[in-house]
């Protein structure tokens, strides 16, 4: 038995076995990050979803479901939603100011080129 | 999906179970709060992608815990999710959002490259310079080389900015977002998965995270969720 309990058994109450699917990603001195996984997903799924990936990918899944979770509890609504919201819009508003740039130049380039041949007749 | 929001869309104990009660095998009580969401037809494929993420307690909890008027939209944000987990099991939504973000950024790369463009052409030209005159008294053939050339420091924004080409190569390798939240691309079919998960792990433990938005109006984010 791991002699300090993670975060995730000590949240849970229970014993922390010594392959404890989560105490690798879990450590004892961040309680926070599992009880928002906990309070979105619930122990068994996270516990099912970890299980089911290659030692190797757990770390990054246990991270991308933890700022999933934390996106829902902040906005219960949208959850990570938003932000893909919110960077569509910034995408479309920046496309926008390209075009309009884009058409600037293109003004600014036949003036330019105009003042060149005027010069020169 | 069926997110009418309309409490007789699908049945509480009327017209058969709802699409969530039918997946669970369980009566589908009148007031299920998974009725007016879940139809009894397509509901029940869009709800086993919820439960096999979130659970069904889960989710229950958290739309009790939202006002009425916006469970519809916090139903499609949720389906969404759970699709993206099961679609990238590792990333879930995170892969889209990091692809986003390299959007975002090439973008205003490249914005800012052709606003300091812009401000070249619109600084005011020198002088031309005297037209060359031969013996004869007629004018020489002036050739490109002899007009007057800003200096080339000027153009050579292309080398501070050369990130900016590599960055729009990759922007194209990469799917446009859709209109649809729901046609996220997996990882892997993002141009380099290694390099997108990469992108991804940066991301997650850098914190970058941008402000997220006031849910503003009800129809904001449902406006680009399409739903089913």
């Amino acid at each position: 038995m791991n002699p300090k309990r993670c975060a995730a058994c000590k949240y849970l109450r229970r014993r922390c076995p010594k392959d404890c699917i989560f105490s690798p990603y879990f450590p004892p001195n961040d309680p926070q990050k599992f009880a928002w996984i906990h309070r979105i997903y619930g122990a068994g799924n996270v516990s099912k979803m970890l299980q089911q990936l290659p030692d190797q990918t757990r770390a990054e899944a246990a991270e991308s479901l933890c700022f999933e979770a934390k996106c829902r509890v902040d906005d219960p609504v949208y959850g990570c939603v938003g932000i893909i919201h919110f960077l569509q819009t910034q995408i479309q508003q920046t496309q926008n100011q390209l075009a309009k740039t884009q058409a600037e130049i293109a003004v600014a380039q036949t003036k330019l080129s105009q003042t060149h041949n005027s010069d020169f007749m | 999906m069926s997110s009418s929001g309309n409490p007789s869309s699908s049945s509480g104990g009327g017209g058969g179970p709802c699409g969530a009660c039918k997946f669970l095998r369980r009566k589908c009580v009148a007031g299920c709060i998974f009725a007016p969401y879940f139809d009894s037809e397509q509901g029940a494929a869009h709800f086993a992608a919820v439960h096999k993420v979130f659970g069904a307690s889960n989710v229950s909890k958290l739309l009790h815990h939202v006002p009425e008027h916006k469970r519809p939209d916090a139903v499609v944000s949720i389906c969404f999710e759970a699709q993206a987990r099961l679609r990238d099991p590792i990333y879930g939504c995170v892969s889209h959002i990091v692809s986003l973000q390299q959007q975002v950024v090439s973008l205003q790369t490249e914005l800012s490259y052709l606003q300091a463009h812009l401000a070249t052409l619109e600084l005011p030209q020198p002088q031309p310079p005297q037209v060359p005159v031969s013996s004869s008294g007629s004018l020489q053939a002036l050739s490109i080389t002899d007009l007057p050339t800003i200096s080339p420091s000027v153009y050579d924004l292309s080398s501070i900015f050369e990130p900016v080409m590599s960055s729009t190569w990759a922007m194209q390798q990469q799917p446009r977002p859709s209109d649809h939240l729901f046609g996220v691309p997996s990882s892997s079919s993002m141009g380099g998965g290694g390099e997108l998960q990469a992108l991804a792990r940066e991301f997650i433990h850098g914190g970058q995270m941008p402000a997220q938005p006031s849910p503003g109006t009800s129809g904001s984010a449902s406006s680009v969720i399409k739903r089913e």
